[in-house]
């Protein structure tokens, strides 16, 4: 239970002599950190993050790889210097306060369970550490683990756990202390599938049960939906854009945002934005659309001319027209079906395209199928159009 | 369709079978090769002094002289040689185990500069013989009052082992997941508490290891204990058997006997190895 902010945070890497020219060359090779910047003083990891969490908030910091969203929870922790800016906990000044008086908890993407020690021991090593009486460590230990459904391997070492069962002794070692502040660095990440998707209802579920503010870091974008109030979308170092995961979804800030939430992905158009008798329109191929009412006021407001754009239109907006004529003309190249819908992939004004149908009509009757080198003719309403200008930025913010 | 299958089968296990004599040939010489001395030093403990020296001996000894064995105990201060061994194979162990840790861990844990440079040191610094550094060892102790004394060999055998300490010690630490010490440190650990209570049991197999290690080299060590010590109730065994390496006769049997007597401790130490190295404590902590 606990407030959060975040301000200004920075974290620079700095270069040691030899480093400087293998870090170089490394982003150079295009490697992971390819984009991030390298000044004088070294690599930024992170920039400007600026953040407000409130109290039993539950943050979701996601991004690709690199982006450095692992290194921000690792500064929350105390486990990464921070460069520059202030970290509050409650208000209070956290930056060089030492990682075990910061009153949190970290679930780490590894586990990190001690080896030698017992599940039990495990849960109660940081009660141990705070010198809390032992029958309060059993006390809370059985309820921590009547909560995640280990009581039966408390006694086992962790050797003799499966990866789910583990991750649940990570996650109760966490929990156990009541922390003020539950930090996740991608926990999930070394499940199978369908162990991630059982562990990820029970981290909603563990979420109810307690009360505590979680910051959680991941890359995987369904995580980052189904778990967050709120979503910081990372990329290289910087915030890219904060919001509920349904704002990020419905108003991505930038084509990265949109692409990178939602699945299957965005799909983007080389268009025109044209502004006529007042209105505003935007022309893909045949297709000439006329914005929302609510598009025209936003883009209104920021007083966008008429110019080239980047048009994003997700895939389960693109509708199929009945005949051909203010559409968008498309080839099917694969069609893969899902059971309840059928994802076109097609190829429309050069670019790949994804349509997702309902293979069946309300009325029950099922949808003409398309195959390999079958003609779709494609439009899309004004509503749910995004318009991305050429520096990427969405338009109507 | 089985057929073929079975024809396939034959010359794979033949070969197999082929492989597996070879092996097994293979490993029986490096057995006879290696533990024939040991059988002919046991041979030779057995024998009285004219079987030993006849022109016509045999092998195994004719009649077994167990005797041999109780002899030495009252003819040398075996039980004195042998507790001035354990003291100083133990204590340069301890010694070096306790300024080999924490080197070892800032080595792995944390960086510095010239550390590179500062690996490289220690491993040259193994790389002389310690006869070769004889002369400017025994000045030193001269210096400091420690010739003839246990105390120096302690000293100079610990740091003899040092290199070794700290680069196996390095290499066992960097190879446990530094995230167990993070998450320690978040639990509530200090930095020291999290490498006491977190890293070092982790890590407990390497360190038994290297902890093993030198002690059977300060048990063996022989050059700088003969230089160093005069008095005869401080010499370790290695040097103190010679007793039995006289001016007109060497007492082989006694000589052997005593050495197989020295030999044990050791015998028992890398058993204990052997099952340390086998046991992956470190397994199941982290993913993998």
């Amino acid at each position: 239970m606990a407030t959060l902010n975040l301000r200004n945070i920075t974290k620079i890497y700095p270069h040691s002599g030899g480093e400087k020219k293998a870090k170089k060359k490394k982003s150079d090779s295009g490697e992971k950190k390819v984009n991030l910047q390298i000044t004088d003083q070294g690599v930024v990891a992170v920039q400007k993050f600026d953040l407000d969490i409130a109290d039993k908030e539950f943050i979701v910091l996601v991004g690709p790889s690199g982006c450095g969203k692992s290194t921000t929870l690792r500064m929350v922790a105390g486990l990464e210097e921070i460069s520059g800016g202030e970290l509050l906990i409650d208000g209070k000044l956290m930056n060089d306060v030492e990682p075990k008086n910061r009153d949190i908890a970290m679930v780490f993407q590894s586990y990190a369970l001690y080896p030698h020690m017992t599940v039990f021991e495990n849960m109660a090593f940081p009660l141990r550490l705070r010198k809390v009486p032992a029958n309060e460590i059993e006390r809370r230990v059985k309820e921590a683990a009547e909560i995640l459904d280990i009581t039966q391997y408390l006694d086992r070492k962790p050797k003799a756990l499966s990866g789910g069962q583990r991750q649940r002794v990570a996650i109760g070692r966490a929990i156990v202390r009541e922390p003020k502040v539950l930090l996740m660095d991608e926990p999930l990440s070394n499940l199978d599938a369908k162990l991630r998707n059982q562990m990820r209802a029970e981290i909603i579920k563990l979420r109810q049960k307690i009360d505590t503010t979680f910051i959680y870091v991941t890359h995987d974008q369904t995580e980052a939906m189904t778990l967050g109030d709120r979503i910081v979308i990372m990329k290289d170092g910087f915030i890219q854009q904060i919001g509920t995961p349904q704002e990020v979804f419905d108003h991505p800030a930038n084509i990265f945002v949109a692409g990178f939430i939602g699945m299957p992905q965005m799909n983007f158009f080389d268009a025109k934005l044209l502004s006529e008798g007042g209105k505003y329109f935007v022309t893909v191929g045949g297709c000439k659309v006329e914005l929302s009412a609510e598009k025209q006021k936003n883009l209104a407001a920021h007083k966008i001319s008429a110019q080239d754009i980047t048009l994003g239109v997700r895939p389960s907006h693109m509708v199929l027209a009945k005949q051909a004529g203010n559409t968008l003309s498309a080839t099917v190249e694969v069609s893969e079906m899902m059971g309840s819908e059928v994802h076109f992939h097609a190829n429309a004004e050069g670019r790949d395209v994804v349509v997702i149908v309902p293979t069946m009509n309300p009325d029950g009757s099922h949808i003409d199928t398309f195959t390999t080198g079958d003609k779709l003719e494609l439009t899309f309403s004004g509503n749910v159009c995004h318009v991305f200008g050429k520096d990427g930025r969405n338009l109507e913010y | 369709m089985s057929e073929p299958a079975v024809t396939v089968k034959r010359p794979a296990s033949l070969k197999k079978t082929i492989l597996r004599l070879l092996l097994y040939f293979v490993v029986l010489d490096v057995c006879v090769i290696t533990l024939y001395p040991y059988f002919a030093m046991l041979c030779t403990a057995l024998k009285g002094r004219g079987e030993i020296f006849a022109t016509q001996g045999t092998i195994l000894p004719i009649t077994a002289l167990w005797s041999n064995f109780v002899d030495i105990w009252s003819l040398a201060p075996m039980a004195k040689y042998m507790l001035n061994s354990f003291l100083i194979a133990g204590g340069s162990t301890l010694i070096a185990m306790l300024c080999g840790i924490p080197a070892a861990y800032a080595l792995a844990r944390m960086k510095f500069k010239g550390q590179t440079a500062f690996l490289a040191f220690v491993i040259v610094s193994q790389m002389f013989a310690p006869v070769v550094l004889l002369i400017g060892i025994y000045q030193v102790m001269l210096a400091l009052h420690l010739t003839d004394s246990i105390w120096g060999l302690i000293f100079i055998n610990a740091a003899f082992n040092q290199a070794f300490t700290v680069w196996l010690l390095r290499g066992t630490f960097m190879g446990i997941s530094a995230e167990m010490e993070q998450a320690a440190t978040i639990d509530g650990c200090t930095r020291v508490q999290s490498m006491m209570r977190v890293l070092l049991p982790v890590a407990a197999p390497g360190i038994v290891t290297t902890l093993i290690f030198i002690f059977i080299n300060a048990w063996n060590e022989y050059t700088v204990a003969l230089c160093l010590i005069k008095t005869d109730t401080l010499k370790p065994l290695t040097v103190g058997i010679n007793i039995f390496n006289g001016y007109n006769i060497i007492e082989w049997q006694y000589l052997f006997a005593a050495s197989i007597f020295a030999i044990i401790p050791v015998v028992i130490l890398f058993m204990c190895i052997e099952k340390n190295l086998v046991s992956g404590l470190a397994s199941g902590g982290v993913k993998g």
